[in-house]
């Protein structure tokens, strides 16, 4: 099949999923109570857009986000990179840290509630427990993945600790690390929508949460379309940076 | 084909040797105390001279080659390249090519030739010269602007010895370089590595496991012992040079490679 076709079967799939939503509930086939027709969730989209509650929620989630993300991953990252580089500190914290990662981060959500209120700082922190543990994951194994040749080709050519930093770590490391981004977005995201939802005064998670339980399904779709579109768009501005990134990769 | 810079003994004058190896010895500490992997080497490569160390597998052949780079201290010994010891890698003095290509995936050809000059800051357009002129010299002229991904395991091997002269080090080390091509293409590769030899007119240190390329590449045979690593033999290939394939069905080199092979069985 050629590429052209696969992108032509693709939108006519797009098309096809778009179109039932809009013919299935009109047409009673499904209740119309439980999945609206799309035209009227993107009316109601476009009402909900313009409503300052909503802009003020989704100004909330957005922060709550980006201060979880800019803490978790440069701090995952560090010590990520310290439990691959510096062998006693990896022989401690490694295994506590793999067995922490296998549990399911949400069931500490009352503690953070107990620890920090219901706000702000509960969100970012949640969110920041729940990335952190894959990002430090990720970012040893792609310390790890630096091959020890590189680094004696790199010697043998007179290079400095700096040097090998910058023109091995680097880039060697690079395509890992964006994929570190795009997945510590994805948990990240996730945290602040667990954590609004399940207990919150404001942001989109607890207008959503707020929506479903009073059956106002319209809105609970067009929260969800906003935040379905969010989370694609920065996946796809990583990836489009990520495959930039490794051409060399074959 | 005439090669330029050999120097016979007996010239009337002493050329400086360009590698010189006194009482070397190497230990680590191993998991049943101390090691001794490498132990007496003495080693004189003159100027221009192709040397190829064999030995059994674990005889340190690795070791003294790391060393030559200035990337393994010695526990006892001296080494001095063009008169001078060897305390750091000085890729001005030593170009190394490993074992594999260990070239960098994430540059291109060309790339991986300057990759050595960008470390000492060569500018930029002197540095794709240089590197444009060994991708040339090694039979790359056009592929300097392909990933290693797209490129044979040979042409892999060209990049890595572009990028070994590029800064036009008097001594060339080579680490088993064709261990991982195919026979063909490892005939192929000594076959252009002589003809890269004598246009450039190196000093080349090289190791191998195969005793025909041993035989075929060489001015001088070393043969190592088991470990502790010592250099048990030093067979002079007079062979004439340019060597040719047909040289390799001739009664001299079977004798040649027998003297070799003999050794290296009797080992334990």
């Amino acid at each position: 099949m050629s590429r052209s076709a696969v992108i032509l079967v693709r939108i006519a799939l797009l098309l096809a999923v778009l179109g039932a939503w809009e013919v299935l509930p009109r047409a009673g086939v499904v209740n119309p109570m439980l999945l609206p027709p799309l035209s009227q969730v993107l009316v109601v989209l476009g009402e909900i857009l313009k409503r300052g509650d909503f802009q003020e929620a989704m100004a909330v989630t957005a922060a709550e986000v980006l201060v979880a993300f800019v803490i978790a991953v440069p701090l995952g990252a560090l010590l990520g990179v310290l439990s691959a580089e510096n062998e006693y500190f990896g022989a401690i914290f490694k295994p506590m840290l793999f067995y922490v990662f296998s549990i399911p981060k949400s069931i500490f959500l009352p503690m953070f509630i107990l620890v920090f209120g219901i706000g702000f700082g509960q969100k970012v922190a949640y969110a920041t427990f729940s990335t952190i543990f894959i990002v430090i994951m990720s970012a040893s194994a792609a310390v790890e993945s630096v091959k020890a040749e590189y680094l004696l080709v790199a010697q043998s050519y007179g290079a400095t600790r700096a040097q090998i930093l910058r023109r091995i770590y680097v880039p060697s490391m690079m395509p890992i690390l964006l994929e570190t981004l795009r997945i510590s977005m994805i948990f990240n995201f996730t945290g602040v929508m667990i954590a609004e939802m399940y207990a919150s005064r404001t942001g989109v998670g607890h207008m959503i949460s707020n929506w479903g339980e009073n059956f106002m399904l319209p809105q609970l779709f067009a929260g969800v379309i906003v935040l379905a579109v969010a989370a694609m768009a920065f996946n796809e501005l990583v990836r489009y940076w990520e495959a930039r990134c490794s051409t060399w990769r074959g | 084909m005439q090669h330029m810079a050999r120097v016979s003994p007996g010239d009337g004058q002493t050329p400086r040797p360009a590698v010189e190896v006194r009482g070397l010895g190497h230990a680590y500490d191993g998991r049943d105390g101390v090691v001794a992997a490498l132990a007496d080497i003495d080693l004189t490569v003159p100027a221009g001279q192709f040397t190829v160390i064999v030995g059994p597998s674990g005889c340190g052949k690795t070791s003294l080659l790391m060393m030559l780079a200035g990337l393994r201290t010695p526990t006892s010994g001296t080494i001095e390249c063009d008169g001078r010891p060897i305390a750091k890698p000085d890729p001005e003095r030593v170009g190394v090519v490993f074992q594999e290509a260990s070239l960098y995936p994430w540059l291109t050809a060309v790339e991986n030739v300057e990759f050595p000059l960008l470390l000492k800051h060569t500018p930029r357009d002197e540095r794709r010269a240089r590197a444009e002129q060994m991708l040339k010299l090694v039979g790359l002229d056009g592929f300097g602007g392909r990933y290693p991904h797209e490129l044979s395991g040979g042409m892999k091997q060209r990049v890595s010895i572009a990028r070994g002269l590029v800064q036009d080090p008097p001594v060339l080390l080579m680490d088993e370089p064709f261990a991982a091509l195919d026979e063909q293409t490892r005939m192929t590769m000594g076959h252009e590595l002589l003809r890269i030899w004598s246009e450039t007119s190196k000093t080349v240190v090289f190791i191998t496991h195969s005793l025909t390329e041993a035989v075929y590449l060489a001015d001088e045979v070393l043969v190592m012992s088991a470990r502790p690593g010592r250099i048990l033999d030093r067979v002079p290939i007079d062979l004439p040079r340019p060597r040719t394939y047909q040289m390799m069905a001739t009664d001299k080199f079977g004798q040649l490679r027998e003297r070799i092979w003999q050794q290296i069985r009797d080992m334990p």
